[in-house]
């Protein structure tokens, strides 16, 4: 998952990454709860580009921090919703670098990027300007890569991008991240340096053996989810992959597979149609309880305009008479969930899914143009 | 490398048979003609089969005693790594791993290992690999199976399982069906097949199902060109839609800032003379247009 800066931070500064003191709030402040200024104001969502999206300001006054509070907060970019804000120190004649770690997939190690330019998008400084190779993943590879991609530059930078680069490298091994990129980095003269902004991406199939990652997905006793981790404490509760893709949308998708699901919404999108949700339901995994599917059925009568709901399941193993059974349980365990049912179904078990569904008053359709030409004839209907 | 172009009086065994899926999928493989000489599992007393197929308590001396060299291992994520392992250390040349949830740093080591030996690693995250009509490695539904002469390529299960199925409908089989499956860090990539796909003389186009996330498409484009594959290609890429920053089911099918999107993918793909279509219906009616 995408983590928040502020949740990046916190976990690199265990690991030796200098970060600006700064505090997390969701409200207006006072200097009292704040290191000394002046500031810098951070929306957290867990998507780049904020700088472009305005949610990143200075303040030298904590009237001026309370009014970007206000104005920050509740503010939508990338289609998410900040909901709280970093303040920290401002950092103030440093030079800004760029380092990152990221996954190299074709070369099965980890791809350093060093550029003693930072600050601005890495798309945007020119290839020469970038330093960049791949070692193993293993921490003398990567310290011996470090070395040798700073060796031409000059203190202090040198010595700021070695450190910064072990300290990262540690960071990147021990949590088994996909991506940590701090951009800028500042250097200062005396050769301190301080990871001015983090973007970091970790693996969810780490959480298991990754217990300060799994924190961040819930607070306090009653383990309430963190709103910006939504999809990946429901994948680790649950087992499923559930992502509300339009929170006005009309069309709720009980699906399986992700490739397939994604190319549904990227169609019906498409065809000026508006799916609620993304949903890899794992049909092989149900185990024949509905427990899956109710849990389901709940989240999506919480679409405010959800008018009609989309089965569409292509089983190469799962047999589908059991399914119907197991989801005609569940839509009778949900009954406030009151919304036209469609079904598209194929493999094995379609004659016994056909009559099963049938007394449960749904048709079962075996060609997904004709179930979404039904969709559209439940939307013309509420209209 | 071993060709994956299996047939089948190749002999398989499958780590992990002792399991839910591997009790299941070791007959439904057998059933379609795969042939499973061996299971490894931990010793039970008075248990010397699973489907008839025989048990062995290791890798080396399932290796030791059928001759097998293609492996399928349906073990858990985190038991995924020490099964490869001990695949590679028994002689193993081919394996194939459907389980998902891998550890991504799990499967940097693997991928090290596998290409140290000169093992070709199918997955992690792929529902297998099939020869229609002759062998099957995996998951793969029969009735999308047909064969024919379209080389297949997917990182995604269900999304291949309906685009296969509806070509079938239309006529058109595959030739050699590969899920590459939907990791981040994987074995072999799209890029990698392609010398073995200009190679196949059954193989007269490809598709590609791929999806948001990762490089693996442009590499793909890349590798058309430098090598001058001369076969008609053509792709479907899930995820046009899909919000940056949330893994859409897939670990791989992670975007962030341009990183893995889908206008770079596609563009990569039309420059290298690939046919990218942008809904299922018309991926099978191009293809099939062209197929017969």
């Amino acid at each position: 998952m995408y983590l928040l800066e502020h949740d990046a931070k916190g976990l690199l500064a265990q690991h030796g990454v200098a970060v600006p003191n700064g505090a997390l709030l969701s409200d207006k402040t006072t200097v009292a709860s704040l290191p000394p200024g002046p500031w810098i104001v951070k929306g957290q969502i867990t998507a780049g580009g904020r700088g472009k999206s305005g949610l990143i300001k200075k303040a030298n006054t904590i009237d001026e921090v309370n009014t970007l509070i206000g104005r920050i907060i509740g503010q939508e970019a990338k289609g998410r919703t900040v909901r709280s804000v970093r303040v920290e120190q401002q950092v103030t004649g440093a030079s800004e670098a760029y380092i990152s770690l990221l996954l190299d997939p074709a070369e099965a190690g980890i791809r350093v990027i060093i550029a003693e330019q930072g600050g601005m998008e890495i798309e945007s400084l020119p290839p020469s300007a970038l330093l960049a190779a791949t070692a193993a993943p293993n921490t003398a590879a990567l310290h011996a890569l470090i070395d040798q991609l700073t060796a031409n530059i000059a203190d202090p930078m040198r010595s700021a991008l070695r450190l910064a680069g072990q300290a990262l490298t540690g960071a990147f091994l021990a949590y088994e991240a996909l991506l940590i990129e701090i951009n800028p980095l500042f250097v200062l003269p005396d050769g301190r340096w301080i990871a001015g902004d983090a973007k970091f991406v970790t693996d969810d199939s780490t959480l298991p053996r990754q217990p300060a990652q799994r924190a961040l997905l819930s607070h306090g006793p009653d383990k309430t989810p963190e709103p910006s981790y939504l999809e990946t404490a429901l994948k680790d509760t649950h087992g499923c992959d559930y992502v509300v893709v339009d929170p006005a949308g009309e069309i709720a998708l009980l699906t399986t597979g992700a490739g397939l699901s994604m190319m549904l919404i990227d169609e019906m999108r498409a065809a000026g149609l508006k799916p609620y949700n993304f949903l890899d339901i794992r049909s092989g995994g149900l185990r024949g309880e509905t427990i899956r599917l109710i849990n389901v059925l709940k989240w999506m009568h919480q679409g405010p305009q959800v008018k009609v709901l989309l089965i569409n399941i292509f089983a190469g193993i799962t047999e589908l008479g059991e399914f119907s059974e197991l989801l005609v349980s569940a839509l009778r365990a949900v009954p406030e969930f009151k919304v036209p049912v469609v079904a598209r179904l194929v493999g094995n078990g379609m004659e016994t899914a056909r009559g099963v569904l049938q007394a449960a008053g749904i048709t079962l359709h075996n060609d997904l143009d004709h179930a979404l030409a039904e969709v559209r004839t439940h939307l013309g209907s509420t209209l | 490398m071993i060709s994956p172009r299996i047939d089948r009086h190749t002999k398989i065994i499958l780590q992990g048979i002792s399991g839910r899926a591997g009790r299941l999928h070791s007959r439904l493989m057998r059933e379609y003609g795969t042939n499973l000489v061996g299971g490894v599992a931990p010793p039970k007393q008075d248990i010397h089969d699973i489907n008839g197929i025989p048990l062995y308590p290791d890798c080396a001396s399932a290796v030791a005693a059928t001759g097998a060299a293609v492996s399928v291992a349906l073990v858990g994520a985190y038991d995924l790594l020490d099964a490869m392992k001990e695949a590679v250390a028994a002689g193993i040349k081919m394996i194939v791993t459907p389980t998902e949830g891998m550890p991504v740093h799990d499967a940097l080591q693997a991928k090290r290992l596998t290409q140290e030996a000169g093992v070709l690693w199918i997955g992690g995250s792929t529902p297998g690999m099939a020869i229609a009509e002759e062998v099957k490695l995996g998951f793969l539904p029969d009735v999308s199976l047909k064969s024919g002469h379209l080389g297949l390529m997917s990182k995604s299960g269900t999304l291949s399982y309906e685009s296969g199925f509806r070509l079938a409908q239309h006529g058109v089989g595959t030739s050699v069906w590969i899920g590459v499956g939907g990791d981040p860090v994987k074995g072999a990539r799209y890029s990698d097949l392609v010398p073995f796909y200009a190679a196949d003389a059954q193989t007269h186009a490809l598709l590609i199902i791929g999806e948001i996330g990762g490089h693996d498409e442009e590499d793909f484009a890349a590798a058309l060109i430098a090598q001058k594959f001369s076969k008609p290609v053509f792709a479907l890429i899930a995820g046009r839609t899909a919000p940056e920053g949330v893994a859409m089911g897939h670990a791989g099918a992670l975007t962030y800032g341009s990183h893995g999107g889908y206008a770079a993918k596609r563009t990569a793909l039309v420059a290298a003379g690939v046919t990218v279509f942008d809904s299922l219906n018309a991926m099978v009616d191009g293809v099939a247009k062209h197929m017969l």
